[in-house]
């Protein structure tokens, strides 16, 4: 068990900077999740963790030690890598039982171990079985097992579940964070790409764009508090719509003036001029008779998601996504809309940073 | 006749087509071996014969007999095998090594070493000739099968094969076996060799069949018919004139050729996946 800090790390390739000046604390026992889109830098930050990449700048530490010129092979962290990366040429036992094999450990204790993690994940009777005689799921076990059996105190996953069916996705997801983080509270750091699965597994999420650091908080941190807008239309699906605008102070009351239309926004919004407001698709009332202080707006089309469906409106260039009532038809072609008053967001028009919400 | 029996029709003949002339190829390739084994069984009188005639008539195992009977004979199959054996072990033990080094390992100059020996394949080998031989003879090797064999123990292609088949393999396994605690010389022994199986089958089946029939070098660095190998034992046999007629040099050249078909034979998957290898992604 060990926390983990990264003070001003840096990543260059070349000219490319993959993670740039990133300061991250995971606490000891906690389930961290890196979130961004492809390319952002989650895979290099975690890579520097494990060993397989030396930060161009900055210091990494694990526990209490400051790891920047220790080996990746004393680091005592695991990983699990997207590809399983499981030894094609060894059994389920022997992949198992390989770190161990590496450590020197004595082969009864080896039998022991491999064994008792094989049982606790449920691959007792698949380790006789080579890996490419194994299911996706029956594979990322093994690489699970592989990684928990040498009792690291990091462990990391890169996109664990991105090679299984969605229904085995989202099972083994509730399976993983059970495992790591109530039996096992072992210091984990977890990368993804998939909202979703970071909303539903984290502790805490780091959101990264562009190798920089985005926010970090915890999924309801990030999803009702998102520092920018960035972080504001990343998470939660369909993304917050956001609208370009200025604020007018007219007779005692905040307006929102975008243009094709106008809202009026609660009254201790202090912020004047050009801005950026914004809300997310759930967060709408509907009417469909016109109303005071309600937007017309033409449905383009209507997305059905079971439940839920959404209506997608547009205003020149502009199209605002908003979600409709279940008894609201499909053949409605016009709605009045209007943002729940507590769940407006406005952000700066130049840094993009929440300035209100 | 409907389209589709029209198209299955004109796909049929076109099959046709393709096998006769692969059989026509097949066959003049086939030709000269199929002359030899069948003439292999006949008295130099009838093999000499003009018309060419195709069934041994009588049937004789007297040229192989001869063969045997001749001292040496056991001797150059012995030498031939044993250069051959060291040939083989010398190219699996040190280009897996050296490609390992070159595909997974990051040392300064690594690229540029790389690219030297890459030339290496544009010189002749009649250029190095003489360098080898002064070498081989300052060593006091001459008229050595270890000698020889010094010269072809590594082989810039086995290497280059080795180093294309180490890059093929995913990164990911290597880099799991660093963090399950395999430094480069574990991860090479453990994870890199047991995995390069069908490419060292690749090695050495080529070096087997080349150092089985390798000609130049032995005859140049061996020089007591005892010490000879197989191919240059029998060109020799050829030029004392031991015999006036051909038919048991027939017979010998299909015995020395013999291990290599078989491994051919048993072994060519190997071989094309050598070349698949060497011709795959790098
Ligand atoms: N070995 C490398 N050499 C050069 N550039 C690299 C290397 N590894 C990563 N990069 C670059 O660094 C940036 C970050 O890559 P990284 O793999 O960390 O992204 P990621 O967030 O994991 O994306 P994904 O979700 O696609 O896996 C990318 O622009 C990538 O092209
Ligand atoms: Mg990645």
């Amino acid at each position: 068990m060990a926390r983990v800090l990264l003070k001003n790390v840096t990543k260059k390739f070349g000219n490319v900077i993959a993670v740039n000046k990133l300061n991250l604390e995971i606490k000891d026992g906690e389930f961290m999740v890196l979130l961004g889109p492809s390319g952002c830098g989650k895979s290099t930050t975690l890579r520097m963790i494990a060993g397989l990449e030396t930060p161009t700048e900055g210091e990494i530490w694990i526990g209490e030690q400051l790891v920047n010129e220790i080996d990746p092979t004393k680091r005592n962290t695991a990983m699990v890598f997207q590809s399983y990366a499981l030894y094609p040429h060894m059994t389920v036992f022997g992949n198992i039982e390989f770190p161990l094999k590496m450590a020197r450990v004595p082969k009864q204790e080896r039998i022991k171990k491999v064994k008792e993690v094989a049982e606790f994940l449920g691959i007792s009777e698949l380790l006789n079985r080579k890996p490419s005689e194994l299911s996706g799921g029956q594979q990322q076990r093994v690489a699970l097992a592989r990684a928990l059996v040498r009792e690291p105190e990091v462990f990391l996953l890169d996109e664990p579940l991105s090679n299984l069916d969605a229904k085995i996705r989202t099972q083994m997801r509730f399976e993983l964070k059970k495992l790591l983080s109530y039996e096992l509270k072992i210091t984990t750091i977890y990368v993804t790409h998939d909202q979703v699965e970071a909303m539903t597994m984290a502790d805490r999420i780091a959101v990264m764009n562009r190798g920089v650091l985005q926010q970090v908080g915890t999924p309801d941190e990030i999803f009702y508090k998102p520092s920018n807008t960035f972080v504001a239309t990343f998470v939660g699906s369909p993304p917050m719509n956001l609208i370009e605008g200025e604020i007018l102070k007219k007779d005692n009351k905040v307006i929102f003036d975008a243009g094709e239309f106008s809202l009026e926004l609660p009254e201790d919004v202090g912020i004047e001029g050009k801005a950026v407001l914004g809300f997310r698709p759930q967060h709408v009332q509907i009417a469909k008779e016109e109303k005071a202080g309600f937007v017309r707006g033409k449905i383009l089309g209507i997305e059905k998601l079971g439940v839920e469906s959404y209506g997608h409106v547009t205003y020149g260039n502009l199209e605002i996504v908003i979600q409709l009532p279940e008894e609201v038809g499909s053949n409605i072609t016009e709605v009045y809309w209007k943002p729940k008053e507590d769940r407006i967001y406005i952000f700066d028009s130049k840094t993009k940073k929440l300035v209100y919400g | 006749m409907t389209p589709k029996e029209k198209e299955r029709l004109i796909r049929r003949i076109w099959i046709v087509i393709t096998y006769v002339v692969l059989l026509t190829f097949a066959l003049v390739y086939l030709m000269p071996f199929i002359r030899s084994l069948v003439a292999s069984f006949m008295t130099w009188a009838q093999a000499s014969r003009y018309p060419p005639e195709w069934i041994p008539n009588p049937f004789t195992l007297e040229n192989y007999q001869k063969l045997f009977r001749l001292e040496l004979f056991p001797r150059w199959i012995r030498n031939t095998a044993l250069y051959a054996g060291l040939i083989v072990a010398g190219n699996v033990m040190f280009t897996s090594m050296a490609g390992y080094a070159f595909a997974r390992l990051k040392f300064p100059g690594r690229d540029v070493i790389f690219s030297a020996l890459l030339s290496l394949l544009m010189i002749p080998m009649f250029v190095t000739l003489v360098p080898n031989y002064i070498i081989i003879y300052k060593l006091g090797l001459i008229d050595n099968i270890f000698g020889l064999a010094l010269l072809g123990i590594t082989n810039v292609s086995s290497i280059f094969l080795m180093r294309q088949y180490f890059m093929s393999l995913s990164n990911e396994i290597f880099e799991a076996a660093r963090l399950d605690g395999c430094g480069p010389i574990k991860a090479f022994f453990y994870i890199a060799l047991p995995l390069a199986k069908p490419a060292l089958g690749a090695v050495a089946v080529y070096q087997f069949l080349g150092s089985w029939n390798a000609f130049i070098g032995p005859l140049i660095f061996l020089r007591s018919p005892e010490n000879f190998t197989l191919p240059v034992g029998l060109s020799f046999a050829f030029q004392r004139a031991m015999w006036t007629e051909y038919t048991p040099i027939i017979a010998g050249s299909l015995v020395a050729s013999a291990p290599t078909i078989i491994l051919f034979l048993v072994l060519n998957k190997y071989l094309i996946r050598g070349i698949v290898v060497t011709g795959g992604k790098g």
